[in-house]
């Protein structure tokens, strides 16, 4: 089989699936506008992401990706528009109630503690759902002995689920690009996330590498019912593996919708081909 | 089997073969040169007490790891925290304190100081470079330098917690005269002992300590797995705080309080370089080596010298590390990918 039947192949076999229902929506971002000074990254962007599904965000180089997910996980504080998550009105997210209440990411320039071994690192995921006492912990007694077994099993599945078991006690410093992208991956999935953000978890990747990491995206999406909003610049695979697409460009809203019609829209063919006057 | 099993195996098995060769070669330049001096008995006591001596350097050079581990920072003001710790201890038993009382007024007052400087230093500067944050910290120094003073005044205090600090003889019966022990020394170094351990543990198995080598790898990356930034920096420099409080009061007692404290932190610098900046144990092996080394060469090499090399022997050992091995003994390694 070459790669690209291969890629077609996992994802028939899951869609239309039965368990994969989508729901209600999880998270909506409303009006939002960010500005660097002068500069504005985002105008009056509205869309919404319903649980169960996967979203795409695609748009040209610049068109402000990558800073709508920032303001979806709080790194980037909008000076317009509101989010509202699971029912919630915000004015602003801030990083640390995001991760509280399930927003997890990985990012476009892999961030990782490249210090501490793939395990490690899995770990820190799940840092928000530990509750013992650090006084317990160095004592390594009660709560916390039984609190670091089961959270270090849930780690280990992810690993085993993103074949990465043998790297598990290595520096993540050390392992190539393709595989440091995965256990960014897993650390985000360490945290059980309702909204799972990748900013371009295929960027630089070989077509091997490429499918395993579709093929892990779909994965997650249907075993753990995860809701997952991605950026991604290899058209081919937003188109297969979405549900919904929603096209930015310059900072704005060009267009949204299911990948057939998004992929028809004349905007969205000028935007990306662009247009003679 | 296990390959720390085997590396702490020969560790153990290389100290006292390095110790029997140094101890050999001392005594072949002793029947060279006559104005050398050696005897085991002299040359053991000199030994326990450059090791002793280490466990102070140690000490101080803790509270560095400590930051640098979480923030990779070094700090600068380590020292003055140092001096400002123990002026304050001694300030309180002034006003009449007990000095367990005044030993927990003066964690208070570390940890009030860690807030301030996490509030009013280090969040305007998140994601600065780190040598904007170096050069921070040496305002941080020159400040609670003169902080410290303008409260409690700049005499030399004298700090007395109730350790003694009469001379033991030890082993009288294998050699002659016996060993002397300076008992202060050997409570420094089992509070030392104690502080590593506990700090060791605490960075390797709880969740704090995996969000502190967290933090410091990756700002953004700790962020969007919810490690909250601001704690962790309270936590880190109240600990460190109250390491420059102990390591205050050890030395504050063995030398009397005053400003020269602040300038100890350059012996840490050695003690760093060879055990690792972001090391725990190493901090307290490159204590020790520093230690030892300084004295032995000292006393068994320094009369080639004209005497005196204590003072730059410590760096001139710390250079040839950096030569053989830059990130110290156990340093993290430096990983690159080209």
């Amino acid at each position: 089989m070459d790669a690209e039947t291969r890629t077609e192949a996992a994802v028939d076999a899951r869609r239309p699936g039965p368990a994969r229902a989508i729901g209600e929506v999880l998270l909506e971002v409303k009006d939002v506008t960010l500005r660097f000074g002068g500069v504005r990254a985002l105008s009056g962007v509205s869309f919404d992401i319903r649980r169960g599904e996967i979203r795409a965000i695609i748009g040209p180089n610049g068109a402000g990706k990558s800073s709508m997910l920032n303001v979806i996980n709080g790194f980037y504080q909008p000076q317009e528009g509101q989010i509202t998550f699971k029912g919630e009105v915000l004015q602003k997210m801030r990083p640390h109630f995001a991760a509280k209440n399930g927003i997890a990411r990985t990012f476009q320039n892999i961030a990782l503690f490249k210090g501490m071994s793939t395990l490690d690192n899995v770990m820190t995921g799940r840092m928000l759902k530990m509750h013992s006492t650090w006084f317990e912990q160095m004592l390594y007694m009660g709560r916390a002995k039984r609190e670091e077994i089961e959270h270090r099993r849930f780690c280990e599945e992810i690993i085993d689920f993103l074949e990465i078991q043998a790297h598990r006690h290595t520096p993540v410093g050390k392992l190539p690009y393709g595989l440091q992208k995965r256990v960014e991956l897993a650390r985000a999935l360490a945290a059980e996330p309702e909204i799972l953000l990748l900013d371009e978890p295929m960027a630089g990747m070989n077509v091997e590498e490429k499918e395993d990491m579709c093929r892990f995206i779909l994965d997650v999406n249907d075993e753990f019912g995860t809701t997952i909003a991605l950026i991604e610049h290899d058209m081919g695979v937003v188109m297969d593996i979405s549900d919904r697409v929603v096209v930015l460009d310059y900072g704005r809203k060009l267009a949204d919708g299911t990948p057939d019609a998004v992929r028809a829209n004349q905007d969205v063919i000028d935007a990306y081909l662009g247009v003679s006057h | 089997m296990n390959p720390l099993a085997v590396r702490a195996g020969v560790w153990l098995l290389s100290v006292p073969i390095l110790i029997a060769a140094l101890g050999f070669g001392f005594k072949g330049l002793a029947a060279v040169d006559s104005s050398l001096f050696f005897t085991w008995g002299y040359f053991l006591e000199v030994l326990i007490a450059g090791l002793l001596q280490g466990v102070m350097y140690s000490l101080v050079a803790l509270g560095f790891v400590l930051i640098f581990k979480a923030s990779g920072i070094f700090n600068f003001a380590q020292g003055s925290m140092v001096l400002f710790a123990a002026l304050t201890m001694v300030g309180f038993i002034e006003l009449g304190l007990h000095w367990t009382l005044s030993f927990v007024v003066t964690v208070g007052v570390m940890v009030l100081l860690a807030l301030a400087i996490e509030r009013v230093v280090l969040r305007p500067l998140v994601n600065q470079p780190h040598i904007i944050l170096f050069m921070a910290t040496i305002g941080i120094f020159y400040f609670l330098d003169g902080f410290g003073q303008t409260i409690w005044g700049s005499d030399i205090k004298v700090l007395d917690i109730g350790i003694s600090k009469d001379p033991m003889f030890v082993a009288q019966g294998v050699f002659e005269g016996g060993l002397l022990i300076n008992s202060f020394d050997l409570v420094a170094a089992l509070v030392g002992a104690v502080l590593v351990a506990g700090l060791a543990i605490f960075f390797q198995y709880t969740r704090v300590g995996r969000a502190l080598r967290a933090v410091a790898d990756d700002h953004q990356a700790a962020l969007s797995v919810g490690i909250p930034l601001k704690t962790i920096w309270a936590i880190v420099w109240s600990v460190a705080g109250i390491v420059a409080l102990v390591a205050g009061i050890m030395w504050g007692s063995k030398a009397g309080v005053q400003f020269s404290l602040a300038l100890i932190a350059l012996k840490a610098l050695p003690v760093l370089i060879l055990g690792g900046f972001t090391s725990i144990p190493g901090a307290i092996v490159g204590g020790l080596i520093i230690g030892a080394g300084e004295q032995l060469a000292e006393v068994f090499l320094g009369p080639l010298f004209g005497g005196a090399i204590q003072d730059w022997f410590a760096y001139m050992l710390a250079l040839v590390f950096l030569l053989f091995r830059p990130q110290g003994l156990f340093g993290e390694v430096i990983i690159e990918r080209i």
